[in-house]
């Protein structure tokens, strides 16, 4: 008891610093936080959501390090940290209100979230597309409860920098997934400067329409976790960037042997364990649909990543199963079950695994070399991102099953979906539209913003610097050797050794040596 | 009979190994291998610390032949790897006093 009243006075102490908080009571059980917040339920939110960053970071940074040839493996993390960070900035100073927020053609900014509904479908879709831009940086928005235009009916238990965080690390996975596209040839300042273009104009677009109570949300079209707002995305806009940008080097693209499989793994072993909270954190309630979405997701993995070994023994030209296989077929499922996760039973998940894995791997060997000579998209995300994240979307309007209970609602009676196999054959077609949406937008958009950063700089590294890859590229490279370093240069302030007692003073040669020595 | 080696840049590999073949090399040993001649190293930077690198990966290949194919063998090799940019390597020959095939103990040209 003492040591929760003195538990409760600290946070007390820590939250209220200005104001005399000596006599004040404080419910331990609400401690500083009002009625509206579930600590589970948030709890959830922030695990989930961390979950998923690990999927970036160092999850996808080692997958696509791993795949790539030696001499780029520093670039493409490089890549992928800086990737990350850009989505992050732009989102809390616009892009969450943009994807999240008030409906640009109906409400206002402060939160006034009227589905502004015509009539008429250009002015229905375009006021309904995109969010009104706003910080959330603010102290009362911090402090304040997480809404969605779409979610008044669902009053959510967790503060706004809870369900921003766990939608920040949706958008910032996406151009990490298309990365895969334009690695090895996109100069890194195009890459930084298109990061945050891309989440600002295509990101919050996809979101705000099926996600934040947009046009295709409120016409009934379903993306449990992001099969149409990221692997969809990723795919399009990956498949494009690639074509405007051009090609690997031919020599590389000759050449493109993934350099460590052992990397490959950890960062497959991430991806999929993590993907727990990319489906698993979507209800935005830790209960049973969470719970549902989370071993569906598991399933329907392990469907996919078997069903495309089983087609390289049957199939391929070796009739050997392999490990890259597997991992394709591992993202297969992971992507397809992501649209279906927590609408879909256990038997349904299952067929999503198997039924996208099989998709994709006949297109991905039969279609995938004609393509590659046009496109050079150099991981094949348009396969399995893409067209793994249409099947899946596609899927969730067969498979949608109404016994799966997504909310309850006030009244008691259960939020259910149903898919053309229980009876809604309109759900197939909703989802078919709602997936053109997003491919036309996306792949326009993409062309349009890199045309115009190639007004002022090329998007390519020069041919010359590609020769050479990370070394060129950031003087650094993956794996240096043991020999053959001489430290140059003046040494300032970096690894100055401050607080060291004893010597006073050394002179500067022989600092440099030891510390040479050191860094080596 | 000759030993001829080649110091290449290793992306011109492929195109070495197939104009040996074009003039009929029955075979070649590769190895990876770092110097430097007149293209001295690069910079490499860590943390801020400056390194001069010394040494540029390069590729040594060798390549056994008989007297009379000594100059269309060094030829192939000079046209596959030239670049016409700096670090494009060197070619020595050097003579073979005996070559054993270890699989059936044959000796000297019939060994190549």
């Amino acid at each position: 008891m003492s040591v929760l009243m003195a538990t409760a006075l600290h946070a007390a102490n820590v939250c209220q610093k200005n104001v005399a908080y000596v006599g004040n009571t404080v419910d331990p059980k609400n401690c500083s936080d009002p009625n509206w917040v579930d600590t589970g339920n948030t709890s959830w939110q922030m695990t989930a959501a961390t979950f998923v960053g690990l999927m970036s970071l160092p999850g996808l940074a080692v997958l696509y390090a791993g795949l790539v040839p030696k001499k780029w493996a520093v670039n493409t993390m490089f890549m992928a940290f800086t990737g990350f960070s850009a989505v992050m900035v732009v989102w809390v100073l616009w892009g969450y209100k943009m994807g999240f927020g008030s409906p640009i053609g109906g409400g206002t900014p402060s939160g006034d979230y009227t589905y502004h509904y015509t009539g008429n479908f250009f002015a229905n879709f375009f006021n309904n597309f995109v969010g009104h831009p706003q910080s959330i940086n603010g102290g009362n928005a911090q402090m304040g409860q997480a809404g969605l235009p779409i979610g008044t009916a669902v009053p959510l238990q967790m503060p706004t920098p809870a369900l921003a965080y766990f939608q920040f690390v949706f958008a910032a996975i996406t151009p990490l997934l298309f990365l895969g596209s334009v690695v090895g040839r996109i100069k890194p300042i195009v890459w930084m400067i298109f990061v945050p273009a891309w989440c600002t104009f295509v990101y919050t677009v996809n979101a705000m329409l099926l996600w934040g109570g947009g046009y295709w949300a409120h016409e009934g079209a379903l993306d449990y976790s992001g099969g149409y707002v990221i692997h969809l995305a990723a795919g399009v806009s990956g498949f494009t960037a690639a074509w405007i940008i051009g090609p690997r080097l031919a020599r590389d693209k000759a050449k493109w042997v993934p350099h460590s499989l052992t990397m490959v793994a950890v960062g497959a072993g991430i991806v999929w364990l993590g993907w727990n909270g990319f489906n698993g954190g979507d209800p935005y309630f830790s209960g049973r649909d969470a719970a549902t979405a989370l071993i569906n997701t598991n399933a329907a993995t392990a469907a996919g990543l078997l069903t495309w070994v089983v087609w390289d023994m049957v199939l391929s030209k070796s009739k050997k199963p392999t490990f890259l296989g597997g991992v394709n077929g591992m993202i297969c499922g992971l992507v397809g079950i992501t649209p279906c996760a927590g609408y879909v039973s256990g038997s349904g998940a299952l067929w999503v695994g198997i039924i996208t894995s099989t998709i994709v791997w006949f297109a991905w060997t039969y279609l995938q070399p004609i393509t590659l000579r046009k496109v050079d998209d150099a991981s094949g995300v348009v396969y399995t991102h893409g067209l793994a994240g249409l099947c899946g979307g596609l899927l969730v309007g067969i498979f949608a099953d109404p016994s799966i209970i997504v909310y309850t609602s006030s009244n008691g009676n259960p939020v259910t979906v149903a898919g053309a196999l229980y009876g809604h054959p309109k759900q197939l077609l909703i989802q078919f539209l709602a997936a053109l949406t997003i491919i036309i937008w996306d792949a326009l958009l993409t062309f349009i913003i890199l045309r115009v950063i190639g007004i002022f700089t090329s998007l390519r590294v020069p041919d010359d610097f590609l020769e050479g890859g990370d070394v060129e590229i950031h003087e650094e490279e993956a794996y240096p050797p043991d020999e053959g370093y001489v430290r140059t240069g003046e040494l300032v302030g970096v690894g100055a050794t401050p607080g060291s007692s004893g010597s006073t003073t050394a002179s500067p040669g022989a600092s440099s040596d030891s510390l040479a020595g050191e860094t080596r | 009979m000759k030993l001829v080696t080649a110091i290449i840049k290793p992306f011109r590999l492929d195109n070495v190994k197939e104009a040996l073949e074009a003039v009929g090399a029955k075979g070649l040993t590769v190895t990876e291998a770092q110097g430097f001649g007149r293209q001295k190293g690069h910079t490499e930077t860590y943390r801020g610390a400056e390194y001069q690198v010394a040494f540029t990966p390069k590729i040594k290949v060798e390549v056994l032949v008989d007297d009379a194919a000594v100059t269309g063998v060094v030829d192939a090799i000079v046209k596959a790897a030239r670049t016409e940019k700096i670090g494009d390597g060197k070619i020595w020959v050097t003579d073979v006093d005996t070559v054993v095939r270890i699989r059936t103990g044959e000796t000297g040209p019939d060994a190549i």
